[in-house]
């Protein structure tokens, strides 16, 4: 009952705000006044969940959901399914025929939809094997050359009595202590386990590292939001 | 004591960070920033440009991350605005092309470009990675109109682009992993252009490696990054306004980790002592 009284009360002192904002002219009566203080009821709707699991923060939930879905469903369908296929064939303009090559991959990839049938199901097979091969090809030896070779050299560059010297070696140290960690053939004791514990401490302090940028990061969505509440919907800033 | 401290309602915390960032954003506290490596090299790549010179912007974030995202793309652009280079923009994430038509209506009217010679903007294609080999084989057929309609060899800027070698320069402002997994492989190694990112904060430890290797030429982590270069081109703007907020808040959560730790080992001490 607490907790009803407390979202009636939220939800009247928000409209109470809104009329006196658009009253004493801070937000305009159009429809920007209004985008913002949709925006402003969504984001505080949003930040509810840190208080309580409540009905307004699963309406707005759902309603990013579904807003969210039709514009990739729009973006997607009008510029390159309508836009670059369709369109293609239906209207190819003055001069063009019709670019039947396009069946090909738009069959595949229509093949991939019979997942959903269980007596059909079996001809996606066909488009999956294409789309695995071809991604392999692509990809194994792009990344090979990306993440295995191009890395390789920075880290065996040689060493020299200096800060950078020094930095190399570290990253040395790190990236064999960590493959040692990772090499299960050999059971970590002796040697290859004191290397091994070397390489967890270049992994905590990895994951550390990302623990910190995550929190920056997460920090940084909130400010954002707080500038919008606090400058463009409440003009305090 | 040492007990309720432990048992804190997490809503306290929420709202003493949420204190901590409204409270500096009110009183508009500014603390200096200084520009790190990476972000001076980011910076240089744009300096080393000459006028008129293209850059390709891949733009590959949503809403979700715009509040990183945004200040960083407009700095960005700014900067390469004022040395007079010539920008085209595509988008790699559905939900991109909103974002960066915003962006780039408001750099463009703030410099009086002209659409088609100073700037172009093709707008959102699907495919990911692929799209960027289409690009590196023949950029028309990647983009064959703009986001208007219009065709990709009818204006003045994009009609003499082939391929991605015609770029001077490809900046990614990304908060996936097209950096990584998209830029680098399939385009960077591929083609051997100048590769500059922005990102969010929390994929910015995974891409240093990259700029050891020279794969990438500069680097902006998150809104600490785009602070510096709001710092490095000379105009404060929502980055540099919002770091005093990052660092209150992060001195709170600092704060609350040691004595989340020391309430910890005190009680299990006080624990151990009961016991023995």
């Amino acid at each position: 009952m607490r907790d009803t009284y407390i979202f009636l009360g939220v939800l009247l002192l928000f409209a109470a705000v809104n009329i006196g904002l658009v009253a004493n002219g801070t937000l305009a009566a159009d429809w920007t006044g209004l985008g913002i203080i949709v925006a402003a009821g969504m984001t505080l709707a949003l930040y509810s969940f840190l208080y309580k699991d409540n009905p307004l923060f699963k309406f707005a939930e759902h309603v990013f959901v579904g807003v969210a879905a039709a514009y990739v469903f729009g973006q997607t369908w009008y510029p390159t399914l309508y836009g670059e296929l369709i369109a293609e064939w239906t209207d190819p303009g003055e001069g063009e025929t019709p670019n039947w090559w396009l069946l090909a991959p738009t069959v595949l990839g229509l093949l991939m939809l019979t997942r959903f049938s269980l007596r059909f199901g079996w001809l996606s097979r066909y488009a999956f094997a294409f789309f695995v091969g071809l991604a392999a090809g692509w990809t194994i030896p792009r990344y090979i050359s990306s993440f295995i070779l191009a890395q390789i050299e920075p880290t065996l560059q040689p060493l020299t009595w200096s800060l950078e010297g020094l930095n190399l070696l570290v990253v040395l140290v790190g990236v064999i202590g960590v493959l040692v960690y990772f090499f299960f053939s050999v059971e970590h004791t002796g040697t290859a386990g004191h290397i091994s514990k070397v390489g967890i401490w270049f992994l905590m302090i990895s994951f550390g590292a990302s623990f910190g940028y995550t929190i920056m990061a997460r920090i940084s969505l909130l400010i954002g939001r707080v500038t919008f509440l606090l400058d463009d919907w409440l003009h305090l800033m | 004591m040492m007990h309720k401290l432990l048992a804190i309602d997490r809503r306290i915390i929420f709202a003493l960070v949420f204190l901590s960032v409204a409270g500096p954003l009110l009183a508009g506290i500014s603390l200096p920033i200084t520009p790190t490596n990476e972000v001076k090299a980011a910076y240089d790549q744009f300096e080393k440009l000459d006028a008129g010179d293209i850059v390709l912007v891949s733009f590959s974030y949503g809403a979700s991350t715009q509040p990183e995202m945004l200040p960083m793309s407009r700095a960005m652009l700014r900067h390469a605005f004022r040395r007079d280079l010539k920008v085209v923009a595509i988008c790699l994430w559905p939900e991109a092309p909103g974002l960066a038509q915003q962006v780039l209506e408001e750099m463009t009217a703030e410099f009086d470009l002209e659409y088609g010679v100073d700037y172009a903007f093709m707008g959102y294609k699907p495919g990911n990675f692929s799209v960027i080999l289409n690009m590196g084989q023949d950029f028309h057929s990647a983009f064959p109109q703009d986001q208007w309609g219009a065709e990709t060899g009818d204006l003045d800027l994009t009609r003499g682009l082939r391929s991605l070698r015609d770029f001077d320069l490809v900046l990614d402002l990304a908060a996936g992993d097209s950096i990584e997994f998209w830029w680098i492989p399939y385009g960077q190694e591929k083609y051997g252009f100048t590769f500059v990112a922005g990102c969010t904060a929390v994929m910015a430890p995974d891409l240093y490696p990259f700029l050891d290797s020279g794969q990438l030429g500069g680097l902006l982590g998150g809104l600490a990054g785009a602070a510096e270069y709001e710092t490095l081109i000379d105009r404060r703007g929502s980055a540099s306004t919002g770091m005093s907020a990052q660092s209150m808040a992060h001195l709170v959560i600092v704060v609350f980790v040691l004595m989340g730790n020391i309430a910890y080992f005190a009680v299990r001490r006080t624990s151990s002592e009961q016991r023995s």
